[in-house]
């Protein structure tokens, strides 16, 4: 079947088109070049005067996995205030900082979202995961599986395995938990906190092992390098939520020797402990240094005032924060010598001085950080607010005069030690194109997606015209997935599921050797137990895997 | 592991026979019989003799033989004309869960596990205070002090000790530092054997004693006056030991089984234990471990929170879920006459049957149940890690365990049943 989409004004980054008119072609699901007149066009839609993009792909949002099932756990209030009816078409669920996993797929869907990927994965949660993501209709998923803290890599580094050693237990990781990337969470210190080291710097040791957060950056964005791992190390610095911290992350970009980085929700690491609350942005030092470091990406993690809850891997920082929980009330995890997971009600408040500071850090960050494409637009959902947001914060990113009423409304303590009110920049709806499309493809190695050329999948939001961009964004006129219309003026007109995106560089599976002493010495778990097969992705999770290229081991 | 192909002999199989979820058993079936069984324990013996033995495979309607076509139609028809069905037993894998959700979408019903009561005890304290619990692996390598609470739990999880508490090899814990502690209505000629292989103090102290033990200790940990008149000198004073051990150790841990803990408002005996945990992390490591997962309740709880937003005893009469623990429990509903159908999911025990009720019942049930009063529908449903490969949950809901199969024998897997229920009714309900 051959659909045309006829008259929409393109904003397609990745090939340089910004606003032109152009039409577009799709044939089983793909976009395709221009055919023959002869070939008869079995549907169209007109576009004239709509703006067409990709599908969004949002690079760090928690979606899935025991976390935040904890949080829904924890909070039956936020899921009684917000409901979702069922409908004959979608299921019922609700909640707004964590919703279930049905709504969230709608959500994402009804912005025009198309691929999402959960950060945090612990390899031995990595089927619950999934599962979840499964169960998250309408959006192709992935994710980064989490080492650093793992005690495994950290006795291999302890013991000062060679770099040929870690890479292949990096790539089995890959393989064994169906990720497409690696993160790193606050390098060492969760592992740390189970030793009772209460903080833990870059060039701190770690109180075991005797090897330090720098150690274990550079070991692990030199193992994915290595391996030809698109995504490159994703890094959750140390420090999170610190005054003082911005030193740790500069120091984490210097640490990794000119590799490739993404420093993520860097808003939360951004912080200089300066004047009289001992609280102020360094937001600038962070955008000027990486608009100096062409190796490092970032995503922002903007915070939006409300209740949320926030749902991270870095025990030991969220056991610290715990003080502020609002409901009070929190859960922390030790995992398996794995990881773990810290659980904490969060509510922003305008005129809270450093809930105003944060908020006006994050939009510094997007509007000092000159390139685009090494910018993403994130809460880290539902950290800093839940994903729904993302209209209201395209709307602070494109109008100036509405970002300085916002400015308005805050903490004027804040708002007066903030550059914010002084920065100029709007972002055009290309350089919105490339954050929310082209680059984060771009970033995750994704060829197939995140661009209108042929070849790409068929997944296309198309916009109405409208001045207010935060409305614009909210309700698109057409979302397509895989060449099918699922969305229509905002609302779900097919429920669709989609699959999960995964690597597979090459590895010595005489690994498994070493791996398999240790699972039988130390684990709960064997194994060949803790492996996700593919015919397990397919028939027993319910997500089949789209394998993407690497680049082939160095 | 997780397969769809069978083989003779099988290692590495996992256990549902509790929620410890062992997974280095190794079987030999042959023909659909167990030939032998190696690592594990009673309770595994019972669930694969139970699973793998012969048993008539066809449905029921009205006590009458049927075929799986008339039962379903016949299961769809009584579920149309439900107006509150209540679908509870719940004792299945995660793809069982996910089908009878899907359907309980559709026509309305109120969710509960056989085990809810258990279950509830442990998610209201989530739901009102958070706690800092850890796993197993963590344990294996990391405890040196645990408190083992009730006296229950070794019954329960009879490999605790061997796989959990006291293993071959640990990282960081040496067997010879390692204590336990048993806190619970325990005589001491009756501890189990394998205590014996670590130092184990019994403080012996009633269920109902177990609140009162427990804000003794915080009170102890933060230097506040006690009474330990209540105790009598002697537990009074392995309580103040117990203590000073609690602040001194590495990275402490508190077990229990809330299911054991069967007393009113016990909820807030583990509130207590886990506001211990937290005073203790102030200055040391300690964390919980609440044991569970048998039966599939964490199973089933794990995968209605993700898709409804709320743990179990929800329910979706009106066209959104809601959620309430005491409200929607499936024993006070049937009780007070609040529900018209139901639907009694149950495939892992044959012992695991549905309650007495006047309302229609149908029963997914393990092919080895028998009935005093014949339900409705019967329809023996497969054997999750038998007949068909799966996952479920072990105790600590981070670990979702792959099941293989182990024979063919054509029964239908909840799923199944699910999807055909599904097709049937959408042609009518809820469009």
């Amino acid at each position: 079947m051959l659909i045309k989409l006829t008259g929409g004004t393109l904003y397609d980054p990745a090939n340089a088109i910004e606003g032109k008119v152009r039409d577009i072609y799709i044939r089983d699901g793909r976009i395709v070049p221009t055919p023959p007149a002869s070939d008869p066009v079995h549907r169209s839609y007109a576009l004239d005067g709509k703006i067409v993009m990709a599908g969004a792909i949002d690079l760090h949002t928690h979606i899935g996995g025991g976390k935040v099932n904890i949080a829904r756990t924890m909070l039956p209030e936020d899921h009684r205030a917000h409901v979702r009816n069922r409908t004959t078409l979608t299921r019922s669920g609700g909640g707004h900082a964590t919703p279930s996993t049905l709504v969230a797929g709608y959500r994402y869907a009804e912005m025009g979202y198309t691929s999402c990927f959960e950060p945090a994965i612990l390899p031995v949660n990595a089927r619950q995961a999934h599962m979840e993501m499964a169960d998250t209709p309408m959006i192709d998923t992935g994710g980064y599986a989490m080492l650093g803290n793992d005690d495994l890599l950290l006795q291999l580094i302890a013991e000062g395995a060679e770099q040929e050693t870690i890479n292949d237990y990096v790539a089995w990781t890959l393989h064994a938990t169906q990720c497409i990337g690696i993160k790193v969470v606050n390098p060492g210190g969760i592992n740390a906190f189970k030793f009772n080291a209460r903080e833990l710097d870059v060039d701190d040791l770690h109180p075991h092992y005797r090897i330090s957060p720098r150690e274990i950056l550079k070991t692990l964005s030199l193992a994915l390098n290595n391996l030809g791992v698109p995504h490159p190390l994703h890094v959750h610095a140390s420090n999170l939520g610190v005054p003082g911290n911005f030193h740790s992350t500069l120091t984490t970009m210097d640490a990794v020797e000119g590799l490739p980085i993404h420093l993520t929700h860097v808003q939360f690491h951004s912080y200089g402990a300066e004047g009289d609350r001992k609280f102020s942005s360094s937001a600038a030092e962070i955008a000027e240094a990486v608009n100096r470091h062409p190796n490092i990406s970032i995503d922002v993690g903007q915070i939006m005032f409300g209740q949320t809850i926030t749902v991270s891997g870095d025990t030991m920082r969220q056991y610290a924060n715990h003080g502020h929980a609002h409901p009070n009330k929190w859960t922390c995890m030790d995992i398996e010598c794995d990881a773990g997971c810290g659980v904490v009600p969060f509510r922003y408040r305008d005129k809270n001085f450093v809930n105003a500071l944060q908020w006006a850090i994050g939009l510094e960050l997007f509007l000092m950080i000159d390139d685009p494409w090494r910018v993403f637009l994130t809460t880290d959902h539902p950290n800093g607010a839940p994903f729904t947001s993302y209209p209201h914060l395209i709307r602070l990113l494109m109008d100036r005069s509405f970002r300085n009423d916002m400015l308005s409304q805050i903490n004027p303590d804040a708002a007066s030690s903030s550059h914010l009110g002084t920065l100029d920049r709007v972002y055009s709806l290309y350089e919105i194109a490339i954050m929310t499309r082209a680059a984060p493809a771009r970033i995750l190695g994704l060829t197939d997606r995140g661009h209108l050329a042929p070849g790409a999948i068929a997944d296309i939001a198309v916009y109405h015209q409208n001045d207010n961009p935060e409305q614009m964004f909210q309700q698109p006129m057409l979302v397509f997935k895989q060449g099918e219309v699922v969305v229509e003026e905002g609302r779900i007109t097919r429920p669709v599921n989609g699959t999960t995106q995964v690597v597979r560089p090459d590895y010595d599976t005489g690994i498994e050797t070493r791996l398999g002493d240790w699972f039988e010495q130390y684990h709960s778990i064997k194994l060949q137990n803790f492996k996700i097969s593919d015919d397990e992705m397919a028939a027993g999770i319910g997500s089949p895997v789209t394998i993407h290229p690497c680049h082939g081991r160095s | 592991m997780w397969h769809n192909k069978i083989g003779n002999r099988t290692n590495a199989v996992t256990c549902p026979g509790c929620g410890l979820s062992c997974d280095d058993l190794r079987l030999e079936v042959s023909d659909g019989q167990l030939v032998s069984l190696e690592n594990g324990c009673a309770l595994a013996r019972s669930f694969f003799d139970n699973a793998l033995t012969p048993h008539d495979h066809d449905p029921m309607v009205n006590g009458n033989l049927a075929s799986l076509n008339d039962a379903v139609a016949q299961s769809a028809e009584l579920l149309r004309k439900a107006h509150a069905p209540l679908f509870a037993g719940l004792v299945t894998d995660v793809n069982g869960m996910r089908g009878a959700l899907k359907v309980a979408n559709r026509c309305g019903a109120i969710l509960d596990h056989y085990n809810g009561d258990g279950l509830f005890r442990n998610i209201r304290v989530m739901q009102d205070n958070g706690w800092f619990a850890t796993t197993f692996t963590e344990v294996r390598n990391r405890a040196d002090l645990i408190i083992v609470v009730g006296n229950q739990c070794f019954d329960r999880f009879p490999r605790l000790i061997e796989r959990i508490l006291n293993p071959e090899y640990s990282l960081f814990s040496s067997a010879s530092e390692r204590k336990l502690i048993l806190l619970g209505p325990w005589d001491s000629g009756s501890l189990p054997a394998d205590t014996e292989t670590m130092a184990c103090t019994v403080i012996p102290v009633a269920h109902q004693q177990l609140s009162d033990a427990t804000g003794l200790l915080r009170a102890l940990i933060a230097g506040r006056p006690v009474n330990m008149q209540a105790f009598g000198d002697n537990t009074g004073g392995q309580l103040v030991e117990l203590a000073t051990q609690l602040k001194a150790a590495k990275y402490s841990v508190i077990a229990w089984s809330a299911t054991e803990l069967d007393f009113p408002h016990a909820e807030l005996t583990i509130q207590g234990l886990a506001d211990l945990i937290k005073d203790l992390n102030i200055t040391t490591r300690s964390a919980a471990l609440p044991l569970a997962g048998t039966l599939a309740d964490v199973t089933s709880n794990q995968v209605c929170t993700w898709q409804l937003g709320y743990p179990l005893r929800t329910r979706l009469q009106r066209s959104y879920p809601e959620h309430d623990p005491l409200i929607n429990r499936y024993q006070t509903l049937i009780e007070g006459k609040e529900t018209d159908l139901l639907m009694w999911i149950s495939s892992l025990s044959p012992r695991v049957l549905p309650p007495t009720t006047d309302s229609p019942t149908i029963v997914l049930g393990h092919p080895g149940m028998t009935f005093e009063h014949a339900p409705d529908v019967y329809i023996p449903v497969g054997v999750p890690g038998v007949d068909h490969p799966g996952h479920w949950y072990r105790s600590d809901a981070v670990c979702p365990m792959p099941l293989g199969r182990l024979r063919e024998s054509g029964l239908p897997a909840v799923s199944q049943i699910m999807m055909l229920l599904n097709n049937k009714l959408r042609q009518t309900i809820g469009k």
